[in-house]
């Protein structure tokens, strides 16, 4: 059937406007601190068969596309010196742990802050997890040391060890915004060394995500011809078999 | 298509953050000035397959999820506040900050503004005051009969008067910290307001509980560094240019969608 050519090429352009939506929001996000990239991926649909009794031949599988997944890349991004003691870089797999009023999420982002009691807590005020619950720091402390361990200290002395999970599987994280990570089964960190006095930039590479978006544009316009020369060829076809004088 | 929406969240995330390295650009030579950074997070995320539903009632579960965000937004502009380098100047009444602290102003509408800029100067009746003229809390006034006033690092006042042969102590210079500084709220002026992120100030003299202690005839310089914030500005300029381009893309994907007939 000459529709079914026109579904597919559809399914194909659906597709790619999602792949569009994930390569802007790779590139809204390229300066976000701890940012992951996104990868999408698409698989066969098989449909069983199509089947004509008109035109005898070949009964022939239909293959859609389907958007599938989307896969973390969580490789490191660059790590940036900047001199403030309450930034924390991760360098390996691991996350940070902070609490949210919907449980605790997990985040590479390792900007932190102070709240007005002490409390170490990210940018929306979450606190961050220690072993033993939210870090907390007096109002005559100073000098606050983070160690490659996540233990933390200032002058008062311990102050207690960031949690930092892993993942077996961190496929299963979903994102939740805010550069959260929600969900999987963590375990405790034994491939991850925090880096104070640093932070990790977003691990998008412009000139991929630039790549893929030309990739994307073209593969969409040859969708959008394939359907319009479909389009052409059912015209023609109707013209010349309706045509009686012929 | 939501595409053309996320590359415009993408291109005013940029736009801020290129504001921001101008304005501590702008500071580079403002005394006491903290350089901001803009700090960015992700949009919400749509979950069009969550990760672990079941495939089958064989109990198979999606490995991995499909989801499609929405952007990026600017969260904050925490202030860096850090020690900004101390230069000699060699007034009396240059006082530099080591360490934590800001002096405390008394504003003209009964507020306290705190300050890192120890720029001061004497009022006609003698009162030590900021720049812009306002008096420092708690008041220090020096007569105009004194001669070689000393600021010693706990902040300690002391001038010779009237040719006397030993200092008089004038009066002794306050610190104010706070838990959370970058949570202050910058009014302008090299001022600063408490709020309730910062914390309320604890009020200690130089050199005691943490406060640090205080250098006459030194000022703090901003915590600018020239290059790093050229390199922050040509990563947001390149930043804006690219999700420009994803702008164009998507539009390009939609002219083909409405030339189809």
């Amino acid at each position: 059937m000459i529709e079914n050519a026109q579904l597919i090429s559809l399914s194909r352009q659906i597709a790619l406007q999602r792949q569009m939506d994930v390569v802007a929001n790779n590139m809204a996000n390229i300066n976000t601190t701890g940012f992951k990239s996104e990868n999408i991926l698409f698989e066969e649909y098989v449909m069983p068969v199509a089947r004509d009794q008109d035109f005898p031949r070949l009964d022939q599988p239909l293959s859609y596309v389907q958007d599938w997944a989307t896969m973390h890349d969580l490789s490191g991004g660059a790590m940036v010196q900047s001199g403030n003691e309450l930034d924390v870089a991760l360098n390996g797999d691991g996350f940070f742990a902070v609490q949210t009023p919907g449980g605790e999420r997990w985040t590479k982002s390792g900007a932190f802050q102070l709240s007005a009691n002490g409390t170490l807590v990210d940018l929306n005020g979450n606190p961050v997890l220690g072993e033993g619950g939210p870090i907390q720091f007096g109002p005559e402390e100073n000098g606050i040391l983070i160690a490659a361990d996540g233990s933390v200290s200032s002058s008062a002395g311990q102050k207690g060890r960031l949690r930092l999970v892993e993942f077996a599987n961190p496929q299963e994280l979903t994102r939740e915004g805010a550069n959260l990570f929600a969900g999987g089964t963590p375990v405790a960190a034994t491939n991850t060394r925090a880096m104070q006095g640093f932070t990790e930039k977003s691990n998008v590479s412009g000139v991929s995500e630039m790549a893929e978006m030309i990739r994307v544009t073209r593969a969409y316009e040859s969708a959008a011809n394939l359907a319009q020369k479909q389009d052409e060829l059912r015209r023609s076809a109707i013209q010349r078999l309706g045509d009686a004088n012929s | 298509m939501k595409a053309l929406y996320i590359a415009s969240t993408g291109m005013s995330a940029q736009e801020r953050n290129v504001e921001v390295i101008s304005n501590n650009i702008a500071n580079m030579r403002t005394t006491g000035y903290k350089r901001q950074r803009a700090e960015f997070e992700d949009l919400l995320y749509q979950q069009i397959t969550r990760a672990g539903s079941q495939t089958s009632d064989q109990g198979t579960l999606i490995p991995a999820g499909l989801e499609i965000g929405s952007g990026v937004r600017t969260v904050s502009t925490p202030r860096v506040m850090s020690q900004g380098t101390v230069n000699i100047t060699e007034r009396e009444l240059d006082v530099a900050i080591r360490g934590e602290g800001f002096f405390m102003v008394q504003l003209p509408d009964g507020r306290t503004g705190y300050t890192r800029d120890g720029s001061f100067e004497r009022s006609p009746e003698g009162t030590i005051v900021t720049s812009s003229g306002y008096a420092i809390d708690p008041g220090i006034t020096i007569p105009g009969t004194a001669d070689g006033v000393a600021i010693s690092p706990d902040g300690t006042v002391s001038a010779y008067l009237d040719n006397d042969t030993a200092p008089t102590q004038l009066g002794q210079l306050q610190l104010a910290r706070f838990v959370n500084k970058s949570g202050l709220e910058s009014m302008g002026d090299n001022l600063f307001l408490e709020t309730a992120a910062s914390g309320p100030a604890q009020v200690a003299v130089p050199n005691s509980d943490g406060a640090g202690d205080l250098l006459q005839g030194y000022l703090e310089m901003a915590n600018v560094n020239s290059v790093t914030e050229i390199a922050d500005l040509i990563a947001a300029q390149r930043a804006y240019e690219m999700n420009a381009r994803v702008i164009s893309g998507a539009d390009q994907m939609m002219q083909a969608t409405s030339q189809l007939r």
